[in-house]
């Protein structure tokens, strides 16, 4: 057990959180988090999914506002309200979701918002020879009158660190920057950061990349489930020991037991060669009977991509997907959400509350829904009432009347509903994101229950989540995402949190740890 | 975001959007004699001058993604207005309603949330019936000043050109040198991003609709000159027009993509079709028919991704 | 527990069960009361039964409308329809029996409604759009027909059930029961009902969840201008001839009659009974504006003040 040490980076804290904390919902994503950044200092955050590193920045950028506890910028306490304000107090946020527009050039999307004028007329000159140097400054050969729509995400990216280093500000906050770049561009980056630095300015480094937090940072706060696990001189730590201190849970009673023996009953799902984008990479994988099947890895890594693809909700340019019976009989799923339900294969969204339920319907009509899905749509929609009931009561769907609308019931309880409908249609193959997104632990463990008994009775089932714990307990078989690509493969009961992160992390980690 | 760029730019111009006005001049003027000549010419510049004020402001209400089907109801309105106020008034009192009309759709967008092609259906059929109130027969004395704005020709260009020529000169000013222009791509593109980056996203979406409108009004002036009455129901063809025009025209109705030269050349393709036909004989009333089939056509080759309204 | 707190709890669920009833029933009894006081010649029975007759066409194009009203589409075609229909039947442009005529009606109403479903659903083109140009067609189409052949006498069959009546009853509107209640059946008991609902609810979710959802809306166009052409018949069987006014003003007055009866965007609270009571009122709203001097252009207003504030009400909750 490491002990945190209270660090504390040389010079005054230019940026100061003071046990701040921000929940969503019932979901604490902050918790008593206190922690500082100095001046003329390049400070790394990191942690896993959902440790909080994002919404501790969306703080400091006036996305969100804490609900407790205080900011302070030069030793001022602030409340940033929103972006413009956060621009106002001196704070550049290069954010990891690309923001520059399409249907604008360059030099436009750099100088939205604050365009060069007279009188309201743009200065094209004078916006374009500023863009230009902007872009000179992160070594972008972009023609500043392109437009944003034919550029590669690379370069979008480079535009979007070009247009946060232009603000004169004196904290920058870099969400990920460099997800999209190469060694050149990153080396680049690793300049400018430095002249920053320089120049005294504070650069909050959000990233999983151990390499560039080794590289640039000279102070990393390790977050973990909401909280500060401390704040660390990088010189003093190793990438295992960096690993070590972002994992490390126990797993509790939450889990049914698992077979370390499984039977074979033969695949259920064969996916090959399937491209959910022009930007993705192939992947072929099978998923079996009787087993549960988890996508790990960092958020944002393409399994979500993959998963929707193959449950015919997301977009895909080219594969193959195929569902074997028990008895053998093949059958080529068309990649459409009509014709996937239609084979038996049910996928259950993430947002259970715009994607998945009718909020507005009742309990039973939600659950009566599913049962319709082999009925022509003619028929008389004939629900076995009992059989909603025994359903319900199996989930321990804890309600009075089956009548009320599911908006009443608790995350759990809906989530629940959700899963529900779709053990009710009888189908045989479970695509589920994040099973148990925002659910109390209670019910959290009744689903794991429902997902384990849907498998020993023969049905397959996929799984993406970003709770590691989540995929340590509950899955048979864990297959690694990152960049879009299957990067190892692991057994459920065998694998560490350790060794899943490993896999997840870019770049040198993996090679680090052993494999070179 | 619902943007779709052809030739790296935002003008939604496709080669076909410039061949067709071209290739239409063309076999018109071998299947019709009569078409070539300064009188028919200077008819279809006066014909086309209302539908291309109209189409230049919905191409403002547009280019935020958002649509305006009031503006043949306001041009309408406007008619009744100027021939049933005192003269000395009209004009005033017709841009007062413009802008009264635009803020009513605008908030009722923005603020409210409402739908913009039920908003403004709503306000459409308000309109039309409030234009039916004030006169109800086509008929009444247009102020001799407003009738010479129309008619008078300097140096043998007709009038109507002259309207044409400074719609398409202000909103290609507007749109191609101003914040307010560029802006409106950028809120077309993504509202989020565009209030992110600090545009006061809800004014300028009133804005446009207000636009919209006082452009509705201004045809609306043109035409209670050219016709010499107020005419509660002369507007109603300009809101299916407009839309046929624009998106003729390149211009995208999700938001974001469209040009005042593709306004231009689709409101040119609709007149020289009408004109064609009305050269050829066909009768007015296929006319209107061949209208909606064009229609069809044209927000067939729009992008979207919602089942519905 | 003081003891004032019973009637208040008495007073808010009188307003809960006040504000949950669609607007149609209160607002008729208002408009009744209203006109009782004012022009009390139109409360008669008779007369009021003459409005039912008048409005049963309403009502049955109001099948059509809040069918697709309850799957986020609109129809504003039935206009045209009604016009291209008054002109099969009446024209003798198609010189053929009576059934004949009236099964052709029927299947070009199918016809109608599988384009406009077609170019909704696959080009996904907006609804109100293309509906509206499907009108203009159908118009410009039927008026230059009519240069040649004018509109004439409306057929017997028609003019027995849009004119006759069993004892003091109008046969009009047990025409519109005759559709309403196997439609009513229909959605309440089939498969494609409860995913009529679920597409109301929550249309991401029903698109996810594999619910055949191309299909619903296509069957709901078709139904649409299916129930547009009954509305036809029964139209040109009142009128007793055909014109080139017929059935104009119904696509507005079907929205306004949907939103009135409770179906709003996406939900079905008013039942399939609300917009028929709401048919009924607006008629009669009609009758008693134009007998208050406010005819064509107070329709007109009034509409679009309704459609306006019911949609506001809407987007607020």
């Amino acid at each position: 057990m490491i002990t945190p040490t209270a660090h504390s980076p040389p010079g005054n804290a230019l940026v100061a959180f003071r046990s701040v904390n921000k929940s969503f919902g019932s979901t604490r994503a902050l918790v008593d988090l206190s922690l500082q950044g100095s001046p003329g200092s390049v400070h790394a955050i990191t942690g896993e999914n959902g440790a909080g590193k994002s919404t501790l920045m969306h703080l400091l950028a006036g996305v969100h506002q804490p609900d407790s506890g205080e900011i302070r910028v030069r030793g001022q306490a602030v409340r940033i309200e929103n972006p413009a304000q956060a621009q106002r107090a001196g704070i550049s946020t290069i954010f990891q979701e690309l923001t520059v527009l399409p249907n604008l050039t360059v030099a436009e999307n750099l100088f939205l918002g604050r365009e060069p004028h007279r009188a309201g007329i743009i200065d094209r000159l004078l916006m374009r020879r500023r863009a230009k140097q902007a872009l000179d400054l992160v070594k972008c050969r972009v023609d500043v009158n392109t437009y944003c729509q034919t550029l590669s995400v690379a370069e979008q990216q480079l535009i979007e660190i070009a247009k946060g280093l232009m603000a004169d500000a004196e904290v920058f906050i870099l969400d990920e920057p460099t997800a999209a770049l190469n060694g050149p561009e990153v080396d680049t980056l690793g300049e400018l950061i430095h002249s920053l630095k320089a120049a005294g300015k504070l650069i909050f480094y959000i990233s999983h990349r151990l390499e560039e937090i080794f590289r640039f940072s000279e102070t990393v706060s390790v977050l973990k489930d909401g909280r500060l696990v401390g704040t660390f001189p990088t010189s003093e730590l190793t990438q295992d020991r960096l690993i070590s201190l972002m994992v490390g849970r126990p797993l509790g009673q939450l889990f049914p037991p698992r077979d370390p023996n499984p039977r074979d009953l033969g695949r259920a799902l064969e996916i090959s060669e399937l491209v959910p984008s022009d930007t993705e990479r192939a992947v072929s994988l099978a998923i079996n009977r009787g087993e549960i099947l988890g996508f790990a890895g960092l958020q944002g890594q393409g399994q979500r991509e993959i998963i929707r693809a193959v449950a015919g909700v997301g977009p895909h340019v080219r594969g193959r997907v195929i569902k074997l019976s028990p008895d053998n009989r093949v059958q080529r799923v068309d990649l459409a959400s009509v014709d996937v339900a239609r084979s038996g294969i049910g996928f259950v969204p993430e947002d259970r509350k715009s994607e998945g339920l009718y909020l507005s319907l009742s309990i039973e009509q939600n659950v009566a829904l599913g049962m319709l899905r082999q009925l022509a749509l003619w028929r008389r929609a004939r629900v076995r009432k009992s059989g909603i009931d025994d359903l319900l009561l199996r989930m321990r769907v804890r309600s009075h009347d089956q009548a009320q609308p599911v908006s009443s019931l608790s995350g759990g309880n809906q989530q629940k509903v959700m899963l529900g409908r779709w053990l009710a249609s009888g189908v045989d193959v479970l695509l589920v994101e994040e099973p148990t997104r925002g659910v109390d632990v209670g019910a959290k463990s009744e689903i794991y229950a429902l997902l384990r008994e849907f498998a020993n009775s023969g049905g397959a089932v996929l799984i993406v989540s970003s709770e590691l714990t989540e995929i340590l307990g509950l899955c048979d078989r864990i297959l690694v995402v990152r960049e879009g690509e299957i990067t190892a493969e692991l057994d459920g009961v065998a694998a560490s949190e350790e060794e899943i992160m490993r896999y997840a992390l870019a770049g040198a980690a993996a090679e680090a740890s052993g494999e070179l | 975001m619902a943007v779709s760029i052809s030739r790296s730019n935002r003008s939604g111009l496709r080669p076909a959007t410039i061949a067709l006005p071209a290739l239409l001049f063309v076999a018109l003027s071998f299947l019709s004699p009569a078409f070539l000549s300064v009188q028919n010419l200077s008819n279809i510049n006066g014909q086309i001058a209302a539908l291309l004020i109209v189409s230049l402001g919905q191409l403002a209400v547009a280019l935020i993604g958002g649509i305006d089907l009031s503006v043949g109801a306001a041009l309408s309105l406007t008619t009744t207005i100027i021939v049933s106020v005192n003269p000395d008034f009209a004009l005033a009192a017709a841009l007062f309603a413009g802008v009264a009309i635009g803020l009513v759709n605008g908030i009722g967008v923005t603020v409210a949330g409402v739908h913009p092609l039920i908003m403004t259906m709503a306000s459409m059929t308000f309109l039309q019936g409030l234009a039916l109130l004030i006169h109800p027969v086509p008929g009444g004395t247009v102020p001799d000043y407003i009738a010479g704005l129309a008619w008078t020709s300097a140096s043998g260009v007709p009038a109507a050109f002259f309207w044409c020529a400074g719609a398409v000169a202000i909103a290609s000013f507007l749109l191609s040198m101003t914040r307010f222009g560029l802006r409106l791509f950028a809120i077309g593109a993504s509202q989020a991003s565009a209030a992110r980056n600090g545009i006061p996203v809800k004014w300028y979406s009133v804005g446009c609709y207000v636009i919209c409108s006082v452009a509705a009004t201004i045809a609306g002036i043109f035409i209670s000159a050219r016709v010499s009455a107020g005419d509660a129901t002369v507007g109603a063809p300009f809101a299916l027009d407009s839309i046929t025009a624009i998106a003729m025209g390149g211009v995208q109705l999700a938001g974001g993509t469209g040009s005042v030269a593709g306004v231009v050349l689709g409101t040119i393709t609709l007149g020289l079709l009408t004109n064609g036909m009305n050269l050829v004989g066909i009768s007015p009333f296929l006319r209107t028919a061949a209208t909606g089939v064009l229609l069809l056509l044209a927000i067939s080759m729009q992008r979207r991704n919602v089942i519905g309204v | 527990m003081t003891t004032h707190s019973l009637p208040t709890a008495a007073c808010r669920s009188i307003v809960r069960l006040f504000s949950s009833v669609p607007f149609a029933y209160a607002g008729t009894a208002a408009l009744l009361a209203f006109a009782y006081v004012t022009r009390p010649a139109l409360v008669s029975p008779v007369l009021l039964l003459l409005i039912v007759r008048q409005a049963a066409p309403l009502a049955i194009a109001v099948l059509g409308q809040s069918l697709c009203m309850r799957v986020l589409s609109l129809d504003l075609s039935i206009g045209g329809v009604i016009l291209a229909v008054s002109y099969i039947l009446t024209s003798g442009i198609l010189r053929l029996p009576e059934p004949i005529l009236l099964t052709i009606c029927v299947l070009f109403g199918v016809a109608v409604g599988a384009v406009n479903a077609f170019l909704i659903t696959r080009i996904r083109a907006s609804s109100v759009i293309v509906t509206l140009a499907t009108a203009l067609i159908l118009s410009g189409v039927v008026f230059s027909f009519s240069q040649l052949r004018a509109p004439g006498e409306a057929p017997t069959i028609l003019r027995y059930l849009g004119q006759t009546k069993i004892g003091i009853m109008p046969i009009s509107p047990l025409v519109w029961l005759a559709l309403f209640v196997p439609l009513a059946l229909f959605l309440r008991m089939s498969v494609f009902g409860r995913y009529v609902d679920a597409i109301g609810a929550n249309p991401r979710a029903a698109l996810i969840s594999g619910i055949p959802y191309i299909r619903i809306v296509t069957v709901a166009h078709i139904l649409s201008s299916l129930f547009a052409v009954f509305s036809g018949f029964v139209l040109v069987g009142f009128v007793g001839a055909g014109s080139l006014d017929i059935g104009r003003d119904l696509p507005l007055s079907s929205l306004v009659a949907v939103i009135l009866g409770g179906v709003t965007f996406g939900s079905g609270k008013g039942g399939s009974l609300g917009p028929a009571v709401a048919a009924f009122m607006l008629t009669f709203s009609f009758n008693l504006l134009t007998s208050l001097g406010i005819g064509e252009p107070g329709k007109l207003m009034l509409q679009g003040a309704i459609i306006a504030l019911a949609a506001t009400r809407r987007s607020s909750h």
